[in-house]
């Protein structure tokens, strides 16, 4: 691994972990808070790819491990991932990996804006959105012993939030590749 | 960055940290193991007692379990609402004690030993040519060293929106904070390879 990649990725890192320290936002017809710490999970997919993203998000499991207080609401410790919701977490890499490379395989250079644009936004979904739930849901069923269909439910609300973040990731993904390609030259 | 270490001289600060964490592995298994509420009950008592024994100032000991408590307390009442009792204190005192017990990790291993650790159980991937275990130290200072610079240059970002009159917005925020802090990245690896701290390339 070239020493840029690395750089790249524990920059992003850096990022992921200022996202966390904004303040969440509350829109008026979703009912939870959004924050936008995993809206730098899908970033970090859609400009990186998937080899750097993937190591970008491994990186602020391993800091908030450590005992650096990295995730949002200034969470961290070990004892983040004794939390019902760690599937979230751990899905946080499945889901850079999916998005890096489905943005990879989806958004060519030449490609006009508004493809490019569909194309991350596409990537952020299945990564940032399905293959996230699918570890979250997961993990929460078999550790409350809910079963799928009842900790589906349980997570439901918070999905109106991850498309609105699919939306962002998808904008900024297309502004960066515009101001500073990076996604073209893979890891 | 503030850790969330504690300086101290318990039983726990002087335990090798592979020791801690194989404990915590060890116990969260049996913890998944047994479905018996008295004997998860005593165990969940047993953490409790493990933790209480840091003596950290009760508002900072609760403060630093606050967050994690409240998703298990919120996913125990859902559970209790559409699933049944039973299943909702086995759920609660499994995943009370393995925060407490992750908790106690955490408050008496210090970052340097911490990665010390990491480095170590990182050689055997080495070999492999999956990673080079050094490069993990690595990371991990230059992610400590940028956190306060992209912090600084995201509150100047949001300054430059407020001198112009503009409202701050997700997009216009992260666009630039993400660009201006990427760019920094070949005068970095510049400097690290000048440097030659990760050895031949």
């Amino acid at each position: 691994m070239l020493t840029r990649d690395l750089v790249l990725a524990a920059l992003f890192t850096a990022i992921i972990v200022v996202l966390g320290l904004l303040p969440p936002i509350t829109l008026g017809f979703i009912p939870v808070p959004i924050t936008a710490q995993s809206l730098g999970v899908m970033t970090a997919g859609v400009v990186l790819g998937a080899k750097r993203g993937t190591i970008a998000v491994l990186l602020v499991l391993l800091l908030a491990a450590i005992g650096l207080p990295v995730l949002s609401g200034g969470r961290g410790g070990l004892g983040v991932f004794a939390a019902p919701t760690t599937g979230y977490l751990i899905g946080w890499v499945a889901a850079a990996f999916v998005t890096g490379l489905a943005s990879e395989k989806l958004v060519r250079a030449q490609q006009s804006g508004l493809i490019q644009g569909i194309g991350f936004f596409v990537a952020s979904l299945l990564g940032g959105v399905v293959v996230l739930y699918a570890f979250g849901v997961t993990y929460l069923a078999l550790v409350t012993g809910l079963g799928f269909s009842k900790a589906f439910l349980g997570s439901v609300a918070f999905i109106p939030g991850d498309v609105l973040k699919a939306v962002v990731a998808a904008l900024v993904g297309r502004a960066v590749m515009v101001g500073y390609p990076l996604l073209p030259q893979r890891a | 960055m503030r850790t969330l270490y504690v300086e101290g001289r318990s039983v726990l600060h002087r335990m090798p940290p592979r020791a801690k964490l194989l404990g915590l592995a060890v116990a969260s298994i049996v913890l998944f193991a047994t479905r018996s509420i008295p004997l998860l009950g005593m165990f969940c008592v047993a953490s409790a007692a493990v933790y209480l024994l840091l003596r950290l100032a009760p508002r900072e000991a609760f403060e630093r379990l606050r967050p994690v408590l409240l998703t298990i307390v919120v996913v125990g009442l859902f559970t209790l609402l559409f699933d049944s009792a039973i299943e909702a204190a086995v759920f609660v005192l499994r995943l009370t004690s393995l925060m407490l017990l992750a908790a106690a990790v955490t408050a008496t291993t210090g970052i340097s030993a911490f990665m010390d650790e990491i480095t170590r159980l990182a050689m055997p991937l080495e070999r492999i040519g999956l990673v080079r275990a050094a490069d993990i130290g690595l990371a991990v200072g230059l992610v400590i060293r940028f956190v306060p610079e992209v912090l600084a240059r995201t509150q100047a970002i949001r300054d430059a929106h407020h001198a112009r009159g503009l409202k701050p917005r997700m997009l216009t925020l992260a666009v630039p904070m993400i660009i201006l802090t990427l760019r920094s990245a070949d005068e970095i690896a510049a400097a690290i390879d000048a440097r030659g701290l990760r050895g031949q390339n």
